[in-house]
């Protein structure tokens, strides 16, 4: 398929506008906008324009399934860039397997997967999980309790969580799930339970809507965030936007990116979505994935003047790039990234203080099972910042 | 399902396996081994299949191909043989029967995926162990069984030589047992093989 034309290269994507992850999936969709007008003004795939088919997979699974076989078999679209809950994700993977087409997914999730036909430019647990819990156990103490969203992503993290916490000897203290839709008066249920119970600190795997709820419910009871903070993987600068910089000051996020990162280039970037998206644009670690992941695929198109699944299959693993979270790289086994562990604060601004990174990039490791926490400190050290 | 024990061994387990592969060097081989290597098992292949297993390995991937069919593989169905998952690329009778003579603990097959085969491989380890635990209990079961009829031989000897009920000929080889140390077993034995020597018992 390589192709002296001029004829654009048109390339899928899939993030819900509407639904309970929209949100962040907004987000998402307006960085791979970002970074493909970048790439058209920077003269394209080799001179072709590069075009985004969208469309709205409504945070629903069949959605997703249906929308990506409509990209492929009528929109003839075989590189797609999306999906946000593994749930998702799953319902995608069978579909780009069977036509051979590419899926690229800018989220953290769980771990343990792997296809030829799907790169994870999000963190693996080995690079947010366990600097978490090292984190926590060495902050606030070993007593946890975890609430999370009920689908897969939550309980194979929690898995993790729990034996790094019964490594340290510490106790669970219950660990309970909530329906995605859940309402205010379940996330109060839950905050009450976490008041009488009086953990060390709270372990949230909640996501979309329910984010906000849970903070709110946290703050009605009066917990106080500088004793006993939620901390979590994927609560960040979308979510904060979304309920209130109030109730989410001195909660801990674990992820590779946040916009605080300080680096010139993600200053660039910053201003760059702001000017293009409005000031009061606030990016994040998903944000971040699917901003350098669109940069990726354009640079392996270039490389092997092709959008061709087989071609771009060739130059993708091992591929590196300046992302704004540092350089990041594909890892040429397993298709997920290297990336930056860092662990940040809400400060009042919304944004994060980050209190400790990774001294260098950590190779992705999908298939670990067991991860400990003196395993983790041997390799790589957290920082503190000065 | 949930449960608060922590991760199954088997699953925490899994980088420590060595796992040996008897597949052509082909892309099914490929993809095979490169699974094994992301899931960070410990991995040799080979092909075609080896008369001796290497040392310590805990689980066999096994291409069942027609030009193996007529193979001995002298290592399979042995006490203590690791587990295998046989590799398919054919579903007709003669391929069938061949992965049941392997006694194969699994089957994936080809076009070989990522997807499933870490599954596969702890149901594998996980009912190869349980089959080998099985096995160890049948053994004790029948040497129990065995005790058992030796001592009720014993009690019929010594309640007729002595004329005595079946409880205090029980008790007798139960203190004698005690006194000396050694198993009701074996004081029955000794009861028994005297009984053929002075043909005690034997009045009628």
């Amino acid at each position: 398929m390589k192709s002296r034309s001029k004829e654009p290269i048109r390339v899928g994507m899939l993030f819900s506008d509407t639904g309970v992850t929209s949100v962040i999936e907004g987000s998402e969709r307006r960085a791979t906008k970002l970074a493909a007008e970048e790439i058209n003004q920077a003269g394209g795939i080799n001179g072709r324009e590069l075009q985004l088919v969208s469309y709205d997979p409504e945070s629903r699974p069949a959605r997703f399934q249906a929308l990506a076989e409509k990209l492929i078999l009528e929109d003839g679209v075989h590189l797609i860039l999306g999906c946000y809950m593994s749930s998702t994700r799953k319902a995608v993977v069978p579909v780009v397997e069977k036509f051979n087409a590419l899926l690229l997914y800018p989220t953290l999730y769980e771990g343990f997967e792997y296809s030829r036909n799907v790169f994870y430019t999000g963190a693996a647990p080995n690079q947010n999980s366990v600097q978490l819990a090292e984190f926590m156990l060495r902050r606030f103490g070993s007593r946890v309790l975890m609430v999370g969203s009920d689908y897969i992503y939550p309980y194979e993290s929690n898995r993790i969580m729990s034996d790094l916490i019964l490594e340290r000897g510490g106790e669970k203290v219950a660990e309970v799930y909530l329906p995605l839709d859940a309402q205010w008066e379940d996330f109060l249920a839950i905050a009450k339970k976490i008041k009488s119970s009086d953990p060390d600190f709270i372990f949230s795997t909640v996501v979309g809507d329910g984010t906000a709820l849970l903070h709110r419910a946290y703050a009605k009871v009066g917990l106080d965030p500088a004793r006993m903070p939620i901390a979590s993987l994927t609560t960040c600068e979308a979510e904060i936007q979304q309920m209130g910089a109030d109730i989410a000051e001195g909660h801990i996020t674990s992820a590779p990116y946040f916009q605080s990162v300080a680096n010139p280039l993600n200053e660039r970037c910053v201003a760059a979505y702001k000017q293009r998206f409005g000031d009061d644009q606030v990016t994040n670690q998903c944000w971040e994935a699917a901003y350098f992941q669109t940069h990726l695929l354009a640079d392996a198109m270039r490389r092997v003047d092709s959008d061709s699944v087989a071609d771009v299959l060739r130059v993708l693993p091992g591929s590196e790039f300046a992302a704004p979270q540092g350089r990041v790289r594909i890892d040429e086994h397993n298709h997920h990234c290297y990336l930056r562990p860092r662990i940040g604060r809400v400060n009042a601004g919304g944004q994060f203080d980050i209190l400790e990174e990774a001294r260098q990039w950590v190779r992705p490791d999908p298939y670990l099972v067991s991860h400990t926490l003196q395993d983790w400190s041997a390799r790589v050290r957290l920082q503190e910042q000065p | 399902m949930k449960n608060n024990t922590g991760t199954p061994r088997l699953l925490r387990e899994l980088r420590s396996l060595s796992v040996v592969v008897f597949h052509p060097e082909d892309q099914d081989g490929q993809e095979l081994i490169g699974q094994l290597q992301r899931i960070g098992c410990q991995v040799k292949a080979f092909w075609p299949p080896l008369d001796k297993l290497p040392d310590a390995v805990d689980l066999v991937f096994l291409a069942v191909r027609p030009e193996v069919l007529s193979i001995d593989l002298p290592w399979l169905r042995r006490e203590a043989s690791p587990p295998v998952i046989a590799v398919v690329t054919y579903e007709n009778p003669v391929i069938v029967e061949a992965v049941l003579k392997l006694n194969a603990y699994g089957v994936i097959a080809s076009p070989v995926k990522s997807f499933g085969l870490l599954t596969s491989m702890v149901v594998a380890v996980n009912q190869s162990e349980n089959a080998k635990e099985r096995a160890k209990y049948v053994v004790r079961l029948e040497q129990r069984l065995a005790g058992q009829r030796k001592i009720a031989k014993a009690k019929a000897i010594l309640m007729q030589s002595r004329n005595i009920t079946e409880e205090d000929a029980y008790n007798l080889i139960r203190n004698r047992a005690m006194t000396k140390r050694v198993t009701t077993e074996e004081i029955a034995d000794a009861v028994i093989k005297a009984n053929e020597i002075l043909g005690l018992g034997t009045r009628d």
